[in-house]
Formats: structure tokens, C-alpha cells, sequence
């Protein structure tokens, strides 16, 4: 009998561990909880920042010395300083090229010039997505700085994403190349809407909505199309054509899209201050 | 389980989450980084058994949900049907084998991604599944079998020292 209560205890923990999970993602998707999960979620994001700050602090500088330590192993001693001096002079020239490519980002971020009017608040990308399954990027800003959920976030090129978690200081921003990113856009002259879709990170976005033979060429340039109550202004420039075919049997055309922000290299960022309800 | 091995379970889980948040999240194999959370209810499933490695995988994956952009709960339902299936499926194994940490977080890492893109595109994230589903198992796997040794010797430390579900407690005691 004794035996019998141990074979099923495990048993036991599974179920009610399996529904408390079950219970959780079922009130988040409804909705109804979303507000406390966010709630932790960004407590957790805002605990979080500085101790991974501090550790990145101290992990790199340890990271670097070891590289050298095994790029000099086995050179003479006057070759180490001598080749540590090039080493240092290389890095030097390598951290004022990036300085000069941050500059450059920074400088694009703050002078966009189809925000027009609207606010913008620039932000630094302080890491790339944390999930292999989603394509996000955490910024500098966050709720403190006038963010809030679904704000849309551009930088030099055109629309990044939009923000999805806002917290104190930080914020996640999906990017448009996420599956589950959708932008509604205008193309073409004088103007028909599409929906701009992500295929995940790194690869190109995918137009919907687009009726066969349509004559698009590639270049063509898709803007957001900001319609009432929309997520993104109008008139940010999205993507540009790269392919478009009509499948046999297809009811639309096929298009594939490069994103106009380059979304692999993104350092700086700005979040406009974009309310839907109040255009 | 009293207070001094609550707060060894919660150091190795925070040092877990640290490490994943810092250093994992930097190193990008094909556009996949290692997922190190993923051994936490495999290493206690193999310690502890079938309940602990569930319980290690709910509250583990907690934790990781807190972090992550995908839905809230979908980590710790996973981690939790993966630590007590680690758990089921060693249970009659000699757990003092070289081999079967490395195996366990081999094919336990490939169940959970495919799992956590499987469910999560039910639960609305479709894109989910395009993500290159295969790769990223297929690199998680081979990081977490490289790193699942040391991985079950800090679950091992943390972890109460009881005899174990279905198991006797000299043979769980082989891998602490």
C-alpha cells in the first residue's frame, strides 16, 4: 500500500503542476490575467537589467584577457608586447570605426524624416532577441520615458517594429521580421493596401492581400498605411519589393519584401510616442 | 525540503537564468543561442526522479517565462512534462552511467523545442514553427549534452538528500 502512495505521488505533482501551467497560459491568452503577467514580466525585466549589466561588465573584460592570453601563448616576450601593441592600436581603430558607426546610427535615429511632427524618444538596443523563437530586440527605454505597449519603433531605413513589453526602464520591440509581426501598408500609385507579414529572423518579409497580376517592380517602395485606429502612422516606410510572381491557381500574388531598417545590425533605435486613439 | 535547500535550489536556478541572460544570449551558433534552462528539470529529473524533475521544471520555467516574448506558462508546462518524463524514463537505468546525463539532455532538449514550437503554435504563435524548428533542437541538444555533466552536479548539490521515487536512495546518490 505504502508503495502504491509512492508510484502515484509523482503522478500526482505532474497533474497539478500540468493545470497550474495550463490554468496560467489559458488566463494569459484571454486576456484577463495579461495585465498581471505583464506586470511580472516586467518587474522581472526591471530586476533583471542591472544584474545582467553588472555580469556583462565583468564577464567581457575577463573574456578578452583570456583570448590573449591564448592568441600570445607561445610568442617571444618582446614579440607579446610588440604584437599586443598592434592588437591595442587595431582595437583602438576598430572601436573608433564603430564609434564613428554608432555615431552615424545615433545621428540617423535622431533625424528621421518621416516621423514629421510626432515625438520620438531614441533608444540604444541593449540585446537581440532572448527566445530562438521569436524575433525580438530589448531597448534603453521604457515606461519612465513616456513608452508604452504597442508604440511603433523606427530607425534610419524606415519601421523596426512595435513595442510589445513595456517596462520601467527597458522595453521589448517585436520586429516586423517576427511571424507574428503584420503591418497594414499602401503600395503603388495612387494607392492600394496590403498587409506585410514577418517569416522570422533573418529572412524576407511576405506581402498579403495583393490580387494577382498586379504589376508591381521590384524596388517599389511599401509605406504604412495608418488607417484610423491603426498601429503604425501613415507614410513610414516599411520595405521594398524584391521578388513578385502569380502562382498557378494562386488568388494572390506572391510577394517578398527587404526590410528598409537594416534589422540585423540595429544599434539605435527610436520609439515614436504614437497614440492610435488620438492621431 | 527546508529552508537551506530552497535557497541552494533557488542559487542554482538564478545562477542558471543569469548565465542564459548573459553569456548564453551571446553566443549565436547559425542564429541559435544555447538554452541552458532546458537542463534544469532533465538534471532533476535524473537526480531526483519523475516528481522533482516536474517540480524543478514548473518553477524553472517560471522563471525563463518571465524573460521570454513567448506565451506566459508555455516554459514551465513543457519543463514540466520534460523533467517528469526524464524522470519516468531513467528510472530503471544504472544513474551512475557516464553516458545518460549526456544522452538524457541530448534527446530531452530535442523533445522540448519541438514541444515549446509545437504548443506555441497552438496556443497563436504560428511562426513558431518556421524558425528553423530543427536547427535550433538540433543545436540546443548538442549544447546541452556538452554542458549537461557539470548541469546534474549542481541540480545534484541542490537538491534535497532523499531516497528518491522508484529509486533506491545509494543508486540517486551516484550522481550528486
Amino acid at each position: 500500500m505504502a508503495k502504491l502512495r509512492r508510484s502515484r505521488r509523482p503522478r500526482t505533482t505532474l497533474l497539478i503542476l500540468l493545470l497550474a501551467s495550463i490554468t496560467i497560459i489559458t488566463l494569459d491568452a484571454r486576456g484577463g490575467f495579461g495585465r498581471i503577467t505583464s506586470g511580472v514580466r516586467s518587474v522581472a525585466a526591471d530586476t533583471f537589467a542591472p544584474i545582467r549589466s553588472g555580469v556583462n561588465d565583468i564577464i567581457e573584460p575577463m573574456g578578452s584577457f583570456l583570448a590573449g592570453s591564448v592568441h600570445y601563448g607561445a610568442v617571444r616576450q618582446q614579440n607579446q608586447k610588440l604584437q599586443q601593441q598592434i592588437r591595442q592600436l587595431q582595437q583602438q581603430r576598430a572601436q573608433s570605426v564603430q564609434t564613428e558607426q554608432s555615431l552615424q546610427q545615433l545621428s540617423a535615429v535622431l533625424h528621421l524624416p518621416y516621423v514629421g511632427n510626432l515625438q520620438t524618444v531614441p533608444a540604444e538596443v541593449i540585446d537581440y532577441k532572448s527566445s530562438n523563437f521569436a524575433a525580438t530586440i530589448d531597448i534603453s527605454v521604457g515606461r519612465d520615458d513616456g513608452v508604452q505597449y504597442n508604440m511603433p519603433v523606427v530607425a534610419a531605413g524606415g519601421l523596426v517594429g512595435r513595442v510589445v513589453q513595456a517596462n520601467h526602464h527597458t522595453a521589448t520591440v517585436r520586429l516586423i521580421s517576427d511571424g507574428a509581426s503584420l503591418v497594414d501598408v499602401l503600395y503603388g500609385t495612387p494607392g492600394a493596401y496590403a498587409a506585410v507579414t514577418g517569416e522570422g529572423s533573418g529572412k524576407p518579409l511576405s506581402a498579403d492581400l495583393i490580387p494577382i497580376n498586379t504589376p508591381l517592380t521590384v524596388g517599389e517602395l511599401f509605406v504604412t498605411s495608418g488607417l484610423n485606429g491603426a498601429i503604425f502612422p501613415p507614410n513610414i516606410p516599411v520595405a521594398r519589393v524584391t521578388s513578385s510572381k502569380t502562382g498557378v491557381s494562386a488568388t494572390e500574388e506572391s510577394v517578398t519584401l527587404q526590410p528598409l531598417a537594416d534589422l540585423t545590425n540595429l544599434r539605435y533605435v527610436s520609439v515614436v510616442l504614437w497614440d492610435p486613439a488620438s492621431p | 525540503m527546508t529552508a537551506r535547500d530552497a535557497s541552494r535550489v533557488s542559487l542554482v536556478v538564478l545562477a542558471f537564468i543569469v548565465v542564459q541572460q548573459t553569456l548564453m544570449l551571446d553566443i549565436r551558433i547559425g542564429g541559435v543561442h544555447p538554452d541552458i534552462m532546458v537542463l534544469l528539470p532533465m538534471a532533476a529529473g535524473l537526480v531526483g526522479g519523475p516528481g522533482r524533475g516536474a517540480t524543478m521544471g514548473f518553477g524553472s520555467g517560471l522563471v525563463a517565462d518571465c524573460l521570454l516574448p513567448t506565451p506566459f506558462g508555455l516554459s514551465a508546462f513543457i519543463g514540466t512534462l520534460i523533467g517528469f518524463g526524464v524522470g519516468l524514463a531513467t528510472v530503471a537505468l544504472d544513474r551512475s552511467s557516464w553516458w545518460l546525463p549526456t544522452m538524457a539532455a541530448l534527446v530531452g532538449s530535442v523533445l522540448y523545442e519541438v514541444f515549446y514550437a509545437l504548443l506555441g503554435s497552438i496556443l497563436g504563435q504560428p511562426q513558431m514553427l518556421h524558425v528553423g524548428v530543427a536547427r535550433t533542437a538540433l543545436l540546443v541538444a548538442v549544447c546541452n549534452a556538452v554542458l549537461a555533466v557539470p548541469a546534474v552536479r549542481m541540480v545534484g548539490w541542490a537538491l534535497p538528500k532523499v531516497s528518491t521515487e522508484g529509486m533506491p536512495t545509494s543508486t540517486a546518490g551516484s550522481l550528486r
